[in-house]
């Protein structure tokens, strides 16, 4: 039967407020309360807000990274679809290290200072506060290769207890199937014309541009016909509309660590290699002794499986798991299905480790 | 099967083209901007305009800090450096800082061995986990 004339009117009246909310306004994201403990230069460690009782919390601290061209919001999105809600729920005494956006002053910033001046320095702090001399780590995209870099060349001197890794680009041998190693050929591409173009750093428009280019009709016309057609529903636009402020907020990308992706990693794979320095220290993967779980999102594009999954023959731990879970690059631990499919199996790996 | 399932609907039927055709543009898109030609055309396309980029910014950089000379103010780069030497001296405070901290916790474990005379101490140094309050923060 067609909808009466009242509830046509309702429905379009829902479907323009909709609109107008998504066109002309940003969705709060990352809400959950926390407290900065502890910054240096434009990073930031947060400490979340316990919601669980000092003797129901797991002891072990558990410390997020994640990439260095978005904001960390994304672990965050919005409540009842947020990963920090549902690990604090779980009882995780949880801590974020946020990078911020570094500016023209930082564009000499290389993995050399996130992984041995940033991250050990965070750690400190964050073992200093919950009073562990232990601690999980957990990184996601380039923050799970940075955790990588860092549980390899400090991780056992300073209390890694397991890692956690989320679609981590590691292993750049199979340029065919790594659509973002084409685009950056050096055939076709040269990084330093680009830097100094833009006075060091990689503008976080290039990095957006770069990124929706490997699927440009999904990422520059699918989401709005997406929208379209469930602009009557409030519950799917407030979830479009929180993920679409997060993809359509990206930062500029240090110049300096910016060079070494390209040119170590995606050109050299240098730390599959075994080639890969920083500082003047090798970085060899058999001393990443800590328990390693490996999440690979079977439909990733911009970190496609062959990326991750070499890294477990590699890593020196005794204790390692791979786990393959369905969908892309940011679906995995921020779409609808993830709360049901991939938190709990990340939570209850960590959970294990964490007492 | 049922008159509601029977009725044409011209929108669910619009609906299905444009999403047929959105998946086959979409492949088409993908194959053309993964093939090394698309990269070629945007390596031949980049590097000018990212050439003209670099001259204009050096001419309006250079103009700026003749400018900023003759105002008797400081360069881009002079300020560039003062932040950088800032966080420089940010990173020696925090290990400065985690020093005193380390150096505290030390003497407290110390101070209390020699007044319980055990020579017991607790996991962290001798200083008891801060409290990590459901409602606060520590």
């Amino acid at each position: 039967m067609a909808e009466s004339a009242p509830g046509m009117l309702e429905k379009f009246q829902t479907m323009f407020d909709n609109l107008v909310k998504v066109t002309t306004t940003k969705a709060p994201i990352g809400q959950t309360p926390k407290q900065a403990i502890w910054r240096l230069n434009k990073a930031t460690l947060y400490r979340y807000t316990p919601v669980k009782p000092d003797e129901e919390r797991h002891r072990t601290p558990l410390l997020l990274i994640f990439a260095l061209m978005n904001k960390s919001s994304i672990l965050d999105l919005r409540p009842g679809s947020s990963f920090v809600e549902y690990m604090l729920n779980k009882g995780y005494d949880l801590y974020l290290l946020d990078w911020g956006a570094p500016g023209p002053e930082d564009a000499h910033q290389d993995l050399g200072d996130y992984v041995l001046e940033y991250i050990p320095r965070a750690i400190r702090k964050m073992k200093q506060v919950s009073g562990s001399e232990t601690f999980n780590l957990l990184g996601w995209c380039i923050g799970a290769m940075l955790s990588t870099l860092y549980g390899s060349l400090r991780g056992q001197q300073e209390g890694l207890r397991s890692l956690i890794l989320l679609t981590a680009p590691l292993d750049f041998t199979d340029t065919d199937q790594i659509s973002l190693a084409r685009m950056t050929d050096e055939r076709y591409f040269d990084v330093e014309r680009l830097l100094n173009a833009f006075g060091g750093n990689m503008p976080a428009g290039m990095i957006d541009y770069g990124a929706k280019m490997l699927k440009p009709v999904e990422n520059f016309v699918g989401g709005y016909t997406r929208l379209f057609d469930n602009l009557d529903n409030t519950k799917v636009v407030d979830s479009w509309h929180a993920m679409n402020t997060w993809v359509n907020d990206p930062i500029p990308l240090a110049g300096g660590a910016y060079r070494q992706f390209i040119v170590d990693f995606y050109r050299g794979n240098k730390l599959m290699n075994g080639t890969l320095s920083i500082r003047g220290e090798k970085v060899d993967l058999r001393e990443l002794k800590a328990s390693v779980l490996n999440v690979i999102a079977m439909d990733d594009h911009i970190t496609p499986p062959c990326q991750s999954a070499r890294l477990m023959d590699k890593v020196g731990s005794a204790d390692k798991l791979e786990l393959k879970v369905a969908g892309g690059h940011i679906g995995v631990m921020a779409g609808s299905g993830a709360s049901k499919g991939t938190w709990p199996k990340v939570e209850s790996w960590i959970a294990a480790r964490s007492d | 099967m049922s008159d509601a399932e029977k009725r044409f609907d011209p929108v669910k039927l619009l609906r299905d083209v444009r999403d047929g055709s959105m998946d086959a543009w979409a492949k088409l898109t993908l194959k053309l901007t993964s093939s090394h030609e698309y990269q070629r055309l945007q390596g031949v396309i980049m590097k000018p305009t990212f050439l003209a980029i670099a001259l204009w910014r050096k001419a309006t950089e250079s103009t700026m800090s003749g400018v900023l000379g003759n105002l008797n103010m400081p360069s881009r780069e002079e300020v560039l450096m003062i932040s950088q030497r800032l966080t420089n001296i940010e990173m020696a405070l925090d290990d400065l800082g985690a020093g005193l901290d380390q150096l505290r916790r030390g003497t407290n474990a110390s101070t209390r061995q020699q007044r319980s005379g055990t020579g017991r101490s607790g996991d962290n140094g001798g200083e008891a986990r801060p409290p990590l309050s459901a409602k606060g923060e520590a």
